[in-house]
């Protein structure tokens, strides 16, 4: 497929796209998370797309994914009212705290210091520790 | 096509609106019904010391049966939760594994059966088997199948699974309804796929006298459900008391959640979804990944917890989305033809959280993690970051022409 964007051309390999963003949408539907992690690297390495047309594009296509997932999850009555209402507030909160302390942190710092985390998080997960 | 996401986002906020009601109204919960009977009332005498609690606690049961009997006591309450297994064993007769999908939405959201202390050891013994304990081997050990009552008057659905109904995003054909025995079976697996852990259900506390009189301690923990507690001491299936009752009261800042069936302080999962949303803009992923996990751990059921994280970040797409389409730095051809892939996936996943076990949740969300985890190395790698930082200028260069035309139009169009 081929997709034009602020005059230029870029060629999209949907064998690669469709399949890949098939299964991340799977995935993160089923664990409750965007997507957008995954999303990213499949456009940027599988299709080969610079960052600028995937800034946006990408979350388009998450959005779909979010929409369908939550009406779903609603559909087999895993939504819970009260919990929603505590958490849509915050969620809003970080979305307007974390862009203001972005600026004054070195992001390269902030994803060593998450990957260590994340990590942690996956063996307690895991039941390693 | 900026009117086409119009739509899309006043079609999700029209939807968001209409379901409200309708949860608001949902599940009135039916009291219980008084399971005494007259012949009953005469052998088996029944007091507790406390007609209300606050936020858990503790009452003491205390009463008086025939002489010589071991006396169980059943404590359930009227809130009721849903609790889902799948049995995918392999059966021994017939060397096939079932597929069988059993739920109902009618199990007591707190249940507890006290023993006689004599059995602790029986107790203990089934505990050491770990994730392998079974409810129908504890009961038949200790001699209380009979009195496992409360979970067992829930109504079971079972459905038929096949890989094409999950692949379709069903439950799969609805079986027939189940005999008594065969449901009080299978609600011995729910409790156990509810409650997980032995000891949160089976405590061995009844203290017995020689003279036939007992004791026991019923402790409420702080995320226990408010409203009414049932209470019946049982000597056996014929033998037991009159139903009595008590009330737990919740008050700010906990708050009960209807569909976890449990009770929360309000100010844990706001402070953790604030701090979770905030590092995550930090490291640029979605603040899901972290969220969930932790909500997990602190004992919500992975189903609840998957099902109303997501539409929480529906709203911040959805401005994120705007935002770039006002500046025309969406290419609608792409990221609708990932969507349409997206929105198929999406259709099938939420059916799959609720066929998997919360250990297999974590166990899958662990890899995805790890994954995860990877990726986030390889984007503070030299290399990376080298072609990052020239992406990044051409990004900033092209989101700044983008703002300029964007700005010339809106001028040249007053």
């Amino acid at each position: 497929m081929k997709v034009e964007f602020w005059g230029q051309e870029f060629k999209v390999n949907l064998f690669i796209g469709i399949p890949g963003a098939f299964l991340i949408a799977i995935a993160s539907s089923m664990f409750g998370f965007g997507g957008g992690p995954f999303m990213v690297p499949l456009m940027a390495v599988g299709l080969r797309l610079p960052m600028y047309v995937i800034v946006g594009s990408s979350l388009l296509a998450i959005f779909f994914n979010t929409l369908m997932g939550s009406f779903r999850h609603y559909g087999f009555g895993n939504f819970d009212l009260i919990f929603f209402l505590i958490m849509f507030p915050a969620a809003i909160l970080g979305g307007y705290i974390g862009p203001k302390i972005a600026k004054r942190l070195n992001p390269v710092i902030v994803k060593r210091v998450a990957c260590v985390g994340l990590l942690i998080l996956a063996f307690q997960l895991l039941g390693v520790f | 096509m900026n009117k086409k996401f119009l739509v899309i986002l006043f079609a999700s906020i029209l939807y968001l609106l209409t379901i409200t009601p309708s949860i608001t109204m949902g599940q009135p919960s039916q009291p219980q019904e008084a399971q005494s009977d007259s012949a009953g009332k005469s052998e088996v005498a029944i007091q507790i010391d406390k007609k209300t609690l606050n936020n858990g606690g503790k009452v003491i049961v205390s009463g008086k049966a025939p002489e010589g009997k071991p006396v169980y006591i059943e404590v359930w309450t009227e809130e009721k939760v849903r609790a889902a297994r799948l049995d995918a064993e392999v059966d021994k007769e017939t060397g096939k594994r079932p597929y069988i999908f059993y739920m109902t939405d009618e199990m007591p959201a707190f249940y507890n059966l006290l023993f006689p202390k004599e059995f602790a050891d029986t107790l203990e013994a089934e505990k050491k088997l770990g994730r392998k304990w079974s409810v129908s081997a504890l009961l038949r050990n200790t001699g209380a199948t009979a009195v496992f009552e409360a979970p067992a008057q829930a109504k079971i659905d079972r459905y038929q699974t096949t890989l094409w109904a999950s692949i379709i995003g069903s439950r799969g054909e609805l079986l027939p309804p189940m005999d008594k025995s065969e449901n009080k079976r299978r609600a011995m697996q729910l409790v156990k796929a509810k409650f997980r852990d032995l000891p949160v259900v089976f405590k061995a506390n009844v203290e017995i006298n020689p003279d036939g009189t007992f004791k026991a301690p019923i402790e409420l923990p702080s995320n226990a459900p408010p409203g009414k507690y049932y209470v019946v001491a049982k000597v056996d299936k014929d033998t037991k008391s009159e139903t009595v009752f008590f009330e737990n009261n919740i008050t700010f800042p906990s708050v009960y959640l209807d569909n976890a069936g449990r009770t929360v302080n309000l100010f844990v999962p706001f402070l953790l979804t604030a701090a979770v949303t905030t590092f995550g803009v930090l490291m640029g992923a979605g603040g899901g990944f972290i969220l969930n996990p932790l909500l997990v751990m602190l004992g919500l059921p992975h189903t609840v917890v998957a099902g109303t994280v997501m539409p929480t970040v529906l709203f911040s797409q959805g401005t994120g989305i705007y935002n770039y389409s006002r500046i025309k730095f969406i290419s609608w051809k792409l990221g609708i033809t990932l969507g349409l892939a997206m929105l198929a996936g999406g259709f099938i996943g939420p059916k799959l959280t609720e066929l998997i076990t919360l250990d297999q949740y974590k166990f899958l969300f662990g890899w995805v993690l790890i994954i995860l985890s990877a990726l986030m190395f390889w984007q503070t790698t030299p290399k990376y970051l080298e072609r990052n930082k020239k992406e990044q200028a051409i990004l900033k260069e092209y989101q700044r022409r983008a703002q300029e035309a964007a700005k010339k139009k809106e001028e040249g169009g007053k």
